[in-house]
């Protein structure tokens, strides 16, 4: 075995297979051609300023409740000083 | 064509390419499909901007792309790579059977093993031009490298990877 045939042998090995690009396109395809739209995967971790600031967590909604919760019970805490001046 | 078509042609065009590009990078074809894929979403992403390029312009587009992820992802690609040299070293246990099965899969992983050790210029070009089938002018243009340099790149990989095979097929005595 020569050193092409070794060569060809590695290239062989790490090329990615045909029906593998095939999924892959079809993966893509499935995905609108939009500049705006989102990316399908993330290839590298997002640093821990990202995740602090845009991982989704809990919805918005049970933010949006949980702030109303609290809201009411800030009112409701604090009316009867505000009744008594 | 409409632009599922047209893209298709881009993408069987250069997909071998991108993807070769980011095994001489990674060391690893599926962290390298992941990675192609990446680039070619943006690309799709990209079409109202990409349709509009001639075709030497939307390859440097995507090696642009691609040289950008592997920048974002080159810590990651160092752990890898460390990962696959380490295996590409792991010694065969003494006394296999050498049959010529076990002797071609020893062979094949002192190869990937002296092309995992190459400096990354060399193992990168040498990934496009065999796994790719680039050759140094395409090689040269999506690096942004001048041919000549892509082909002394390719000469001094080979020359590492004969010297790497010599010590296999002849092993010094004592060493």
């Amino acid at each position: 075995m020569n050193l092409d045939d070794d060569i060809a042998a590695w290239a062989a090995a790490v090329r990615l297979p045909a029906a593998d690009a095939d999924a892959i396109f079809r993966q893509i395809m499935a995905t609108e051609p939009a500049r705006s739209a989102a990316p399908v995967r993330a290839v590298t971790a997002p640093s821990a300023h990202v995740l602090a600031t845009t991982a989704p967590g809990l919805g918005g909604a049970w933010w949006r409740q949980q702030a109303a919760g609290f809201a009411a019970r800030m009112v409701a805490a604090t009316a009867p000083l505000t009744y008594a001046a | 064509m409409d632009s599922q078509a047209e893209f298709r042609r881009l993408y069987e065009a250069h997909r071998a390419a991108v993807h070769a590009y980011f095994t001489g990078r990674t060391g690893d074809r599926q962290a390298s499909a992941d990675l192609m894929q990446e680039v070619f979403l943006r690309a799709w992403q990209h079409w109202d901007t990409l349709a509009g390029l001639p075709e030497d312009r939307r390859r440097a587009w995507l090696f642009t792309v691609a040289r950008n992820l592997s920048v974002d992802t080159a810590r990651h690609q160092r752990t890898q790579a460390g990962t696959e040299r380490a295996l590409a070293r792991e010694p065969v246990p003494v006394g296999a059977p050498a049959s010529t099965a076990v002797l071609g899969a020893e062979r094949a992983a002192v190869v990937a093993g002296a092309i995992a050790e190459l400096p990354e210029q060399q193992r990168v070009t040498l990934a496009m031009a065999a796994a790719g089938g680039m050759n140094s002018a395409e090689i040269g243009t999506a690096l942004g490298v001048p041919a000549g340099t892509v082909r002394y790149r390719l000469s001094l990989a080979r020359r590492s990877l004969a010297e790497a095979l010599d010590d296999y097929d002849h092993p010094q005595e004592g060493s």
